[in-house]
C-alpha cells in the first residue's frame, strides 16, 4: 500500500500539534481584543419560577460596570442552542422546537440564564453579579420524566402539553412487529437508562463578540460547525442580520465531542456587546458548565428480540424516553439516531422504534459523541445476549448469523449497505481477545471474591448522516508561486486531528508535497461551506470535497505543464504527465520532470503564460451513511465484596475502510474508548431528585477516567477500502470507539456474577445491590419505561 | 476608591521562565490569572478551578503546582517555570515536547502543557519510570481526548530515548 501512496496510511505529523507542545496555541480564552470587556451570566438559584422584578441599579452603579442585561434586552425570539436544525430538511421531523430566549423571564433549571454583566475586568463582573436583584414566583417543579408524562404534572412549557417536547416513530418502522412476537419461538426484553455523560471538554465554554465600524458582528469561539451557527444566529435570533454580516472565527477548541454543535454564551456576548458598543468575552466557569446546558441524553430504553430456534432474529422492538432537560437541543435527534443506529444493526423484517422525548426542571441535556448509539448499545447488546443465551449459542456466532450483509438495507434503509468489514472485525477481535479460550459457556457460575467474566459488543455507526441532514462540504486549494499551497476547509481542529488527514488528502490528490500544504480554516469568511465537525463525517464528506479539489488542482498543473516538456523536445499530452509530491514528470519516464513550482511561478508571474493562479474548489454531497462498525471485547473481574469492576483486557476491531493516518485512527480509538470507560464505570451525573440541583458539579464529584483507569487495550484497524465511501476508502471513526465499552463490559459483568446491571454508570454500589437482590425488587435509578425495574 | 484595594494594590516580580517581570497584583488574584492576564503567558490553562484537572499545572522551584488554586502573592519568591518554558531559549525543543510530538499524543491540546510540565518533573525525578510511574505521576491530569495511552508512550519514549539531553530550564 505505502508504494502505491505518498502519503495515505502513513503516519504524517499533525499540523496542529506544534502549538500545542509550546503553549502557543491560541484557544478563545486566549484572545484579546482591544478594548475588550469581561462578559458573565447570573444563573438562577431556582429550578422552575417567574421572575417577578429584577433590580440591576446596584450592579449598574458598581464602578467599572459598563453594561447590565436581561430579558428585557434580548430580541422577542425564540431559539434552539441545536444549530443542526439548519442542515435538517423540513417536514420530516419536527425534531427541534425553538423554545428558549437568549435570557429567561421564566426559569426552568436551576442554572437556567437570567441577567448578564460586562465590566471592564472579570472581578467587577463577578461583583456586579452579587449586586442584581432578582424577586421569583417559586413555581411547582418537576424532575422526573415518567412523573412530568402525567396529566397532572407541573409544565415545564405552556405550549408543550404533557411536556412532550417530541414524539415519533422510527422513520423505518416495518413488518408487524405484534405478530411476530407471538410466533417468535424466543423472546428477551432488557430495558435500562444511561446517565448524563458531561462532555467535560476542558474548555469551558467561551465567546468574545464586537461589532466592527462596518456594523459587522465578529464572533470567536469555538464551534464545531460556525457556517450552520452562523445562519441559526441570523435566522432565529438576531433577525435584523443576514449570514453575511456575521463574520465567525473559531479557534484551537479545546475538545468538542458534540457540545459545540449548540449554541453556547455567543448569543449574550452579541447582546452585551451591542449594549456597550465594545467587545465583550463571556466566559463560564467549571461549575457552570456541570450545571449549565450539555451533557448526554439519559434515555430509557425497552428493547424486545423475537427470534427462531436456528437464531434468526424476526422482530425487534425499541421503546425511548429521553429526558430532554428544560429544553430541546439534540435530545430527540440522538433518541432518533440511537433507533437508526441500534435497529439497523441486524437482518429483520419487522422493527418498531418508538421515541418520546419530555421536559423537566433539570438541565438541558444534548448530544454527546456517539449521538444515541452507545446510549442504545448498553441496552441493545445484554438484550441480543439474553436471547443467546436462551438459545445456548455463542453470542460471536448469534450475532455474526444475524448482521446485515452486502446488499442488505443500510442503517439508513432507502439505501443498500454497499460495504461492511463487520464480520471480519468479528474474527479479527475474538481471535485476538482470545474469545474460544476465554469463554466458558452460559451458565457457568463462578465463585469466590474475585470473578472474572467476558463479553462482547457489536456496533454499526453512520459515517455522516448522509440521506437525513444536508451533508454537504466545500474545500479550496490555491497554489503559491513556489509550489506551496493553502488548503483551506471549514473545520477548526478541535483534536479529533481532521486537519491532518485533510492535509494528507490534498496532498496525495493534488501531487503536492504535504510540507508544503498550509491549513487555512475556522474562519467564515475565508472557508467555504460546510456543515461542521460531527456525526464522524469529516473524512468522508469533507475528505471528499478535498480529493475533489486535489484533482482539479492536479489537472491544472497538467495542463499548463506540457509546454514545459518541450526543452526536452517531448510533445506530451496532460494524460501522459504525472505530478507526485510535488514533482511534475512523465508517466513513461520519471526522470524527465521538474519541480510544481516552475508551473506555478509561471501561472502568477509569467507575462505569457496563463495568467491564472492554481486554484481550485471541490464540493461533496453525501447521500448515505458509509456506516462504519466495531466489534469489542472486554475482560472484567468483578471484586464481589466491594462491587467494583476492574478491566483487565479490552479488544477492539475498527472496521475503516481505509485508515488515512493510522496514528490518528489509533488515538480517537484510544481516546474514545478511555471515554466510553468512564461513561460505563465512574462518569455518574447526579440530579438532586428533591431540589433538581446537579450534586456532581465538580470534580471533585463527578469522576472521568484517569491515567490509572486505562486498561490493556488493543485498538485493531481492519482495512478494507470502501466503495461509495471517503477518499481512498476511508470510513469515520470518531464515535464508535465510545459506545462500545459499556456494552461489552455489562456482557463481561454479567459472564462474571449472573447479574444484569440496567443502568449506567456501572457503580459500586449497583453492582453490590445486584449482587445480593439477584436482579429482583426495586433498585435506585428505576426504569418505568415498561414498568421493568433495574 | 476602596480604601483596602488602594493599599493592597502592589507590584510584584515574579521570576518567571528565568527571567524577572514585574507586573501590578492585587492579594485575591490567582497564579494562574497573573500568569495568563497579567503576563500573556496563555500556555497555561484553566479548566476546572479548583486544583482537580492539572490543566494549570506550572513548575514552581521545579516542583509542579495548580496555579488556579495558589494565590498570586505566594509565588513571588519562586522560579516558576510555565509550558513557554519548557523548550531552549534558541527554541530547541525539550525531549518531552518531541516526544509528544512523534506518538501525536496530543489531541485538543488543552492538557498538554500541564501534561509535560508534570511529566518534566516526573523525570527530572526519577529518570527511568516504569510504565506504572508515569500513570501515577500523571494521575492528577486529566485529558479527555486521548484515552492516556499515547501520553504515557510518549512520556516512556522521552525517558528511555533522550535522558541524556534532558534539562528543564528554572
Amino acid at each position: 500500500m505505502s508504494a502505491e501512496f505518498s502519503y495515505i496510511g502513513k503516519r504524517m505529523p499533525r499540523p496542529d500539534i506544534g502549538p500545542k507542545v509550546t503553549g502557543e496555541a491560541k484557544y478563545t480564552e486566549d484572545m484579546v481584543v482591544p478594548g475588550m470587556l469581561e462578559g458573565r451570566i447570573l444563573c438562577s438559584p431556582h429550578a422552575h419560577a417567574k421572575i417577578k422584578n429584577i433590580d440591576t441599579s446596584k450592579a449598574q452603579a458598581l464602578p467599572g460596570v459598563v453594561a447590565v442585561i436581561t430579558h428585557r434586552d434580548v430580541p422577542d425570539r425564540k431559539f434552539t442552542r441545536s444549530t443542526m436544525a439548519e442542515a435538517e430538511p423540513g417536514g420530516l421531523y419536527p425534531m427541534e422546537r425553538q423554545d428558549q430566549y437568549v435570557l429567561a423571564e421564566k426559569v426552568r433549571y436551576i442554572g437556567d440564564w437570567v441577567a448578564a454583566v460586562a465590566a471592564e475586568d472579570i472581578y467587577t463582573a463577578e461583583r456586579a453579579l452579587d449586586l442584581i436583584e432578582v424577586e421569583y414566583e417559586l413555581l411547582p417543579t418537576i424532575f422526573d420524566p415518567f412523573a412530568a408524562l402525567d396529566q397532572q404534572a407541573p409544565q415545564v412549557h405552556d405550549d408543550a402539553p404533557g411536556n412532550i417536547a417530541f414524539e415519533g416513530e422510527y422513520p423505518f418502522n416495518c413488518g408487524d412487529v405484534k405478530s411476530a412476537f407471538e410466533q417468535a419461538e424466543v423472546f428477551a426484553e432488557f430495558a435500562g437508562v444511561n446517565s448524563r455523560q458531561k462532555h467535560l471538554h476542558l474548555e469551558t465554554d467561551a465567546a468574545i463578540a464586537w461589532w466592527d465600524a462596518s456594523r459587522r458582528l465578529n464572533i470567536i469561539s469555538p464551534a464545531q460547525g460556525a457556517h450552520l451557527g452562523k445562519r441559526h444566529l441570523a435566522k432565529r435570533i438576531f433577525t435584523d442580520l443576514s449570514e453575511g454580516d456575521i463574520h465567525w472565527i473559531s479557534p484551537a477548541i479545546g475538545g468538542g465531542f458534540g457540545a459545540r454543535l449548540a449554541l453556547g454564551v455567543e448569543p449574550v456576548a452579541v447582546v452585551l456587546a451591542r449594549m456597550s458598543g465594545r467587545p465583550v468575552r463571556v466566559t463560564m466557569t467549571r461549575e457552570e458548565d456541570f450545571s449549565g446546558y450539555s451533557s448526554r441524553t439519559d434515555q430509557h430504553q425497552t428493547i424486545r428480540i423475537g427470534a427462531q430456534k436456528d437464531g434468526t432474529i424476526t422482530a425487534i422492538e425499541q421503546q425511548i424516553v429521553s429526558d430532554s432537560g428544560a429544553y430541546l437541543s439534540h435530545s430527540a435527534t440522538t433518541s432518533i439516531v440511537n433507533c437508526v443506529q441500534t435497529l439497523g444493526l441486524f437482518s429483520c423484517p419487522n422493527i418498531l422504534g418508538q421515541i418520546k422525548v419530555v421536559y423537566t426542571n433539570t438541565p438541558t441535556t444534548s448530544g454527546f459523541r456517539g449521538y444515541g448509539n452507545p446510549e442504545g448499545a448498553f441496552i441493545m447488546q445484554q438484550a441480543v445476549d439474553i436471547v443467546a443465551e436462551k438459545l445456548g449459542m455463542d453470542p460471536v456466532e448469534f450475532r455474526l448469523k444475524n448482521i446485515r450483509k452486502v446488499g442488505e438495507p443500510s442503517i439508513f434503509p432507502p439505501v443498500a449497505l454497499a460495504h461492511t468489514a463487520l464480520a471480519q472485525c468479528i474474527h479479527v477481535g475474538a481471535e485476538r481477545f482470545g474469545w474460544k479460550q476465554k469463554w466458558a459457556g452460559w451458565g457457568k457460575v463462578k465463585t469466590g471474591r474475585h470473578r472474572r467474566g467476558v463479553g462482547l459488543s457489536v456496533l454499526a455507526n453512520c459515517t455522516s448522516a448522509g440521506g437525513v441532514l444536508l451533508e454537504h462540504s466545500s474545500a479550496m486549494i490555491k497554489v503559491m508561486a513556489d509550489g506551496s499551497a493553502n488548503l483551506i476547509v471549514s473545520p477548526t481542529e478541535m483534536g479529533q486531528g481532521i486537519l491532518c488527514g485533510l492535509q494528507q488528502v490534498a496532498a496525495e490528490t493534488a501531487g503536492l508535497k504535504f510540507e508544503n500544504i498550509r491549513m487555512v480554516s475556522g474562519d467564515t469568511d475565508v472557508t467555504l461551506f460546510d456543515i461542521g465537525s460531527h456525526a464522524s463525517r469529516s473524512m468522508f464528506v469533507i475528505g471528499n470535497a478535498v480529493a475533489n479539489a486535489g484533482a482539479k488542482i492536479k489537472e491544472q498543473i497538467r495542463v499548463l505543464a506540457v509546454p514545459k516538456f518541450e526543452k526536452w523536445q517531448k510533445k506530451v499530452t496532460p494524460a501522459e504527465i504525472e505530478v507526485r509530491e510535488g514533482r511534475v514528470f512523465l508517466k513513461e519516464d520519471p526522470s524527465v520532470g521538474f519541480d510544481v513550482s516552475e508551473v506555478a511561478h509561471d501561472a502568477i508571474y509569467n507575462f505569457g503564460f496563463a495568467g491564472a493562479q492554481i486554484a481550485a474548489t471541490g464540493s461533496y454531497l453525501a447521500t448515505d451513511m458509509a456506516q462504519n462498525h466495531q466489534a469489542a471485547f472486554a475482560e472484567v473481574e468483578v471484586d464481589t465484596e466491594t462491587g467494583a469492576i476492574t478491566v483487565l483486557k479490552y479488544v477492539v476491531a475498527h472496521d475503516i475502510g481505509r485508515a488515512i493516518n493510522p496514528q490518528l485512527v489509533e488515538g480517537q480509538m484510544e481516546g474514545g474508548a478511555v471515554q466510553g470507560l468512564g461513561f460505563a464505570l465512574t462518569e455518574d451525573f447526579i440530579v438532586d431528585p428533591e431540589t433538581g440541583r446537579v450534586l456532581t458539579d465538580s470534580l471533585f464529584t463527578y469522576r472521568p477516567p484517569l491515567t490509572t483507569d486505562v486498561p490493556e487495550m488493543d485498538n485493531l484497524l481492519v482495512e478494507d477500502a470502501a466503495p461509495n465511501a471517503g477518499p481512498f476508502g476511508a470510513k469515520g471513526v470518531g464515535e464508535l470507539p465510545v459506545a462500545s465499552p459499556a456494552a461489552a463490559i455489562a456482557n463481561a459483568v454479567y459472564d462474571a456474577i449472573g447479574v444484569r446491571i440496567h443502568s449506567l454508570p456501572m457503580a459500586p454500589e449497583k453492582l453490590l445491590y445486584a449482587l445480593r437482590h439477584r436482579g429482583e425488587g426495586p433498585a435506585p435509578g428505576a426504569s418505568r419505561v415498561t414498568g421493568q425495574f433495574l | 476608591m476602596n480604601p483596602i484595594k488602594a493599599i493592597s494594590k502592589h507590584v510584584a516580580t515574579f521570576r518567571i521562565n528565568g527571567r524577572d517581570r514585574e507586573t501590578i497584583i492585587e492579594p485575591h488574584m490567582l497564579l494562574v490569572d497573573v500568569i495568563r492576564e497579567k503576563l500573556g503567558l496563555t500556555g497555561t490553562k484553566r479548566a476546572c478551578g479548583t486544583g482537580n484537572c492539572g490543566s494549570c499545572t506550572v513548575l514552581l522551584d521545579g516542583v509542579p503546582i495548580r496555579t488556579c488554586i495558589c494565590l498570586a502573592i505566594t509565588a513571588t519568591g519562586s522560579a516558576i517555570t510555565t509550558i513557554e518554558g519548557l523548550a531552549k531559549s534558541d527554541g530547541t525543543l525539550h525531549p518531552l515536547q518531541q516526544a509528544f510530538i512523534d506518538h501525536a499524543a496530543s489531541q485538543c491540546g488543552f492538557c498538554i502543557p500541564g501534561m509535560l510540565l508534570a511529566s518534566a518533573a516526573l523525570l527530572a525525578d526519577n529518570p527511568k519510570p516504569t510504565r506504572a510511574a508515569v500513570k501515577r505521576a500523571l494521575v492528577g491530569n486529566i485529558c479527555r481526548c486521548t484515552g492516556y495511552v499515547k501520553i504515557i508512550d510518549a512520556v516512556l519514549d522521552a525517558a528511555t530515548q533522550r535522558t541524556k539531553t534532558m534539562e528543564v530550564r528554572t
